[in-house]
């Protein structure tokens, strides 16, 4: 029975090929994603190794936690600590065994691009600040170049200054917290063997100046240590802590690194599953590819296994067969998809810098558990498949062998209930995922996804005749598209299955396409009901900038009302991670209309204050004049009062504070708003030409904008972040068409006879083709329309989940629908290529003769 | 050969074809010369591997011989491109073939008219009316093939081979699965097309019995033409048969 396998398997190497292939690209993205996200992590723990080679302690304020990356939304390296006064470096100094202790200081600072004119900033990689370390400085001078001396010179990273042609010597523009200025570029520095730390741009000044321009005279944001060898780094950090007071710590340097590492290891994390997810999806349209080969195959097969049966084969040996089959198949193809997802983890680095996160320099990664992971997921998997079609095999009876027939095929009775009973069970895990306030809700919202998927797709041969007709209707008029139709039309199991791979594909992407049309008519009808303002300022990919703009604008005659806004740090609530908004309480209704459920906003003023959404208070049932604990990484927990409760609007999330209470407890104090109104009378061109200049000298990453730019910048950047999202989905929607190809091709060799008929009759090649390409397109065409569907319910049901935090519109793009549905054509055109050709070869007289 | 003044429809010069090169080459057929006169009826006969389905398949421009002619009216087929090959079949040409004529996705009434509907031409209504009055399947136009008897689907398959008036139909083993009635009543329908209708029809057989229905019979031998025989009847065809198998 096992040759007998094997001989079958060589028998059919390209529909063995085109099989595999389906799982080969799931895998290979699945393997692509852990080597990438593996080599990334790997680059991180050799750069943070590096970095913190010549140090053995670190000293840093106590930090009630541990924000995660990405937090700070750029800026001054996302760290909310308090600032270690200068005074405490002597007394660090003067304990037994450090040989160096040097101060330093972190913040932001933006480069200007002398060709441009415009602020460096790669993707929403963060533009950092730093103080020069002599002794203990983590990066490495670049040949040619000079530390930085005096208040007028300035060090770059070698990334930013390949990547921008700047050269030593050159004067360049960088703006600080404190300051807008030119400074002379003295060198360029590496970190460790990497030009470049995650994309970030990075400017270091000599330790004075940076204090000065990031604000911290007399203070520093960390003091390294170098040991001289005569105690342990533990031994030496626990010393360095009995000198120091209360509110600060001494941590080695191995545990910094670590806990830097834990911040990358978390924003990797997001993005393995992020990523992970698309592989997934690849896998699960792979198997129904897997599913409908088999299927075909047993059916075309029936003959041989009732002969196998006949010849006394026993049930189990040939459902063992086909499964052996099967695994023999994944397996193969799961060796196949590592060794593509090592090239494609080439592939998708490329595509993560794209969006600016630039991974240092490192030999790929390929963990033992990236192999096992792929090789199990993609044989178990295609297994699985196969099981129905085996179960199928076994039953066909001996006597099919001296029969005209075909395999036998489950009741359409069982089919429909098993059907409706997985759908139903599909859409309710969907809806207590969305809806339940469950804790795994992820989980469940993919399997409900995946089981309505798989419902859909059983019950999908009951419309697929009705459908796959009307839409045949158009192509009648001639032979050739009257034959494609009846064709389409012949086995509407085989057609809505092979529909069924295309519709995940298309299905998400409807999905995505609603929920992202939803979501920008929902945030821009927020944006028109909310502001009021005339301009706003803004910075480049939300990073924020120096108040000084906001203060300096306050005493202009131009302007009414100055309103800024800063948000970024990470707080927490109970167990809940939030961002809380600080605001300024006195002019942010001249500027904004924030509807009130209970209290003032205005009631703000008060320190220790705090604003609540309505949604957030009815969760955590708060009401006006209650309290609760926020804290925040810098201070810690902090009792605040609730003063007023507002409706969920764009510009504040769940909390709002004073600027006052976010200064007190948020160390980054930078804006990332800043909302203006035009003082009555002013001739508002002129006011506007004048801010512009303003901005564009200081504050080069700041863009004026007014609210029709406002909303279409917002509209822009979900664009480009959704447009991300399409391409990963591209991957699925491909194996889809190879199914198609699959399944037309395993028809051709079906109806060779029939072809062979037509072409004696007459039949020209180009007619055949027609008739291909006719019946592709209709299995397209009505998987695009149930995808459609399906990801219109989605999007749906994703909106009213979201309602809540102000997805609260229902948007449906047609036209993007329909462009859908023309893709969805062509990709059937392009599938009935192959087949179509291979049609159109034949030899009419062994087709006709053929047995 | 015959030296009748009547139109001929079709004809082979020395024809050959040789299967396969070198040691392993078998000669299908070996130097044929025919002519089949239009409005005529011929049987070719012969026993397996004598060459009479590759005379067929030559001459219907399915196969392509190695060597020699076959015109259809005046055209040399030899000569033509795939293209005009197929336009040839499609206009010229009518086919029954043994088993597997008919296209299961489509009707009885629009199996008959495919090669008008390939062709793109116009059904001539009274023509098609009348040639399926004679299958006598008027009321099964609607069916689909799987609905239909073996020997329907023949008939079925004859009206097809009928209604664009080709110069000639050819015919490979079309009872070879049927039982005698429907063999009957399928030949007793060819047999109307050529004495009605002046058609002209080429048909193999192994079936002594169905060559009977035949204006004249040719025998075939090792790839060469080995005896003719004007309209036979059953037992001359068998008797003849016997003498060439000894």
């Amino acid at each position: 029975m096992l040759r007998a396998t094997v001989k079958s398997l060589l028998a059919r190497k390209l529909r063995l090929v085109l099989t595999a292939l389906a799982i080969v690209l799931g895998v290979g993205f699945t393997a692509g994603t852990f080597v990438l996200t593996d080599t990334a992590l790997k680059s991180f723990d050799d750069l943070f190794g590096q970095v913190y080679a010549n140090t053995d302690v670190v000293v840093q304020a106590h930090q009630a936690f541990n924000p995660t990356e990405g937090g700070g939304g750029g800026g001054g390296g996302g760290q909310e600590l308090n600032p270690i006064p200068e005074r405490l470096l002597p007394s660090v100094r003067a304990v037994p065994g450090v040989r160096f202790a040097e101060g330093s200081v972190q913040s932001f600072a933006q480069i200007v691009d002398p060709a441009t004119g415009k602020t460096i900033q790669s993707g929403g990689a963060p533009t950092i600040g730093s103080s020069w370390s002599p002794d203990l400085s983590p990066f490495t001078l670049e040949p040619g170049g000079a530390p930085p001396v005096g208040p007028h010179e300035v060090v770059i990273d070698a990334g930013t200054a390949g990547d921008h042609h700047l050269t030593v010597g050159q004067q360049v523009r960088v703006v600080t917290p404190a300051a807008s200025d030119e400074y002379t570029i003295s060198g360029f520095v590496r970190f460790g063997s990497s030009n470049s730390l995650l994309g970030a741009s990075f400017a270091i000044f000599d330790l004075p100046t940076a204090q000065r321009l990031f604000q911290r005279e007399g203070t520093f944001d960390f003091i390294y240590v170098q040991g001289d060898g005569s105690s342990t780094p533990e031994q030496l950090a626990a010393r360095i802590a009995g000198v120091l007071p209360h509110g600060f710590d001494a941590i080695t340097g191995t545990s910094a690194a670590s806990q830097q590492q834990d911040q990358v290891n978390q924003g990797l994390g997001f993005l393995r599953t992020g990523l992970l997810v698309f592989g997934f999806v690849a896998l699960f349209v792979g198997a129904f590819i897997i599913f409908n080969t088999f299927n075909i195959v047993v059916t075309q097969r029936s003959r041989e296994l009732a002969l196998f049966r006949a010849l006394g084969a026993m049930r189990r040996q040939v459902m063992t067969s086909v499964l052996v089959e099967a695994a023999v198949v994944g397996l193969v193809a799961s060796v196949i998809g590592v060794l593509v997802g090592i090239v494609l983890a080439i592939g998708l680095k490329a595509l993560v810098a794209a969006v600016g996160l630039k991974l240092p320099p490192t030999a790929l990664v390929i963990a033992p558990r990236t192999v096992l992971v792929s090789l199990v997921l993609g044989t178990t998997i295609t297994v699985a498949a196969a099981v129905s079609p085996a179960r199928r095999a076994s039953r066909v009876a001996p006597i099919e062998a001296l029969r005209e027939s075909t395999a036998p095929s489950s009741s359409i009775r069982r089919r429909v209930i098993v059907g409706t009973l997985v759908t139903v069970v599909g859409v309710g895990s969907l809806a207590v995922g969305l809806f339940g306030g469950v804790s795994n809700a992820g989980y469940l919202v993919g399997l409900g996804a995946a089981l309505t998927f798989v419902g859909v797709a059983m019950l999908s041969p009951l419309i697929a005749r009705p459908i796959a007709s009307t839409l045949g209707r158009p192509f009648r008029g001639r032979i050739a598209g009257k034959l494609g139709g009846e064709n389409a039309n012949r086995n509407p199991r085989r057609t809505a299955s092979t529909a069924a791979a295309l519709m995940i594909g298309l299905g998400l992407v409807t999905f995505v396409a609603v929920f992202a049309a939803s979501l920008k008519s929902s945030v821009t009808a927020v944006l028109d009901r909310t502001l009021r303002s005339d301009l706003m300022l803004t910075a480049s990919q939300f990073s924020p900038f120096s108040p000084q703009l906001a203060r300096g604008l306050s005493s202009s005659p131009d302007f009414s009302a100055v309103s800024p806004l800063r948000q970024g740090a990470e707080a927490k609530v109970g167990s809940s991670t939030t961002f809380p908004v600080g605001i300024d309480p006195a002019t942010i209704t001249e500027v904004a209309s924030i509807e009130m459920d209970a209290g003032s906003i205005t009631g703000l003023s008060e320190p220790n204050t705090v604003a609540v959404s309505r949604t957030e208070a009815d969760g955590k049932h708060l009401a006006v004049g209650g309290t609760l604990r926020m804290q925040f990484a810098r201070t810690g927990s902090r009792r605040l009062t609730v003063v007023g409760i507002f409706e969920p609007n764009a510009l504040l999330n769940d909390y709002a504070v004073s600027l006052g209470t976010y200064d007190a407890n948020v160390a980054q104090q930078l804006d990332s708003t800043v909302f203006l109104k035009y003082a009555t009378g002013v001739d508002q061109a002129t006011a506007r030409a004048n801010l512009e200049a303003l901005v564009a000298r200081d504050y080069p990453s700041v863009e004026v904008n007014d609210q029709a730019q406002t909303k279409a910048t917002y509209v822009k950047q979900v664009d480009q972040f959704f447009a991300i999202v399409y391409v990963l989905l591209i991957l699925s929607v491909l194996i889809s068409a190879f199914g198609i190809v699959n399944t037309l091709g395993l028809s051709i060799y079906e109806r060779i006879r029939e072809l062979g008929l037509l072409r004696a009759v007459g039949m020209s090649r180009r007619q055949v083709k027609r008739m291909i390409r006719v019946e592709a397109v209709i299995i397209a065409v009505l998987g695009a329309l149930l995808g459609l569907v399906v990801g219109i319910l989605f999007g749906w049901a994703m909106q009213r989940a979201l309602s809540s935090v102000g997805i609260d519109r229902l948007a449906i793009p047609f036209a993007q629908l329909v462009f859908m549905l023309i893709v969805a054509a062509l990709i059937g055109l392009l599938a009935a290529i192959w087949p179509a050709r291979r049609a159109a070869k034949l030899n009419v007289l062994e087709a006709i003769s053929y047995e | 050969m015959s030296s009748t003044i009547t139109k001929v429809a079709a004809r082979t010069e020395s024809l050959r074809k040789v299967y396969g090169e070198g040691d392993a080459s078998v000669e299908a057929l070996r130097g044929v010369t025919l002519e089949f006169a239009a409005a005529g009826f011929t049987a070719i006969m012969g026993p397996s591997g004598s060459g009479k389905s590759t005379l067929l398949h030559c001459l219907a421009g399915l196969d392509t011989p190695t060597e020699g002619h076959v015109f259809i009216g005046d055209v040399d087929i030899t000569t033509l491109s795939e293209r005009l090959l197929t336009q040839l079949r499609r206009d010229k040409i009518g086919f029954v073939f043994q088993a597997y004529n008919l296209i299961p996705t489509l009707t009885a009434g629009e199996n008959i008219t495919l090669p008008l509907d390939i062709a793109g031409r116009d059904v001539d209504r009274a023509w098609f009316d009348e040639v399926v009055d004679t299958t006598g399947l008027r009321d099964r136009l609607s069916h689909k093939p799987t609905e239909l008897s073996g020997g329907q689907q023949q008939r079925v398959a004859g009206a097809r081979a009928l209604v664009s008036r080709p110069e000639i139909v050819f015919a490979d083993e079309p009872t070879g699965n049927l039982d005698s009635r429907s063999s009957d009543e399928l030949l007793t329908f060819l047999r109307g097309a050529v004495t009605d209708h002046g058609q002209t029809i080429v048909m193999v057989t192994h079936d002594a019995r169905a060559a009977s229905y035949a204006d004249r019979a040719v025998f075939l031998g090792d790839g060469q033409v080995v005896d003719e025989m004007q309209a036979p009847t059953a037992e001359r065809i068998l008797d003849r048969l016997k003498s060439l198998e000894v």
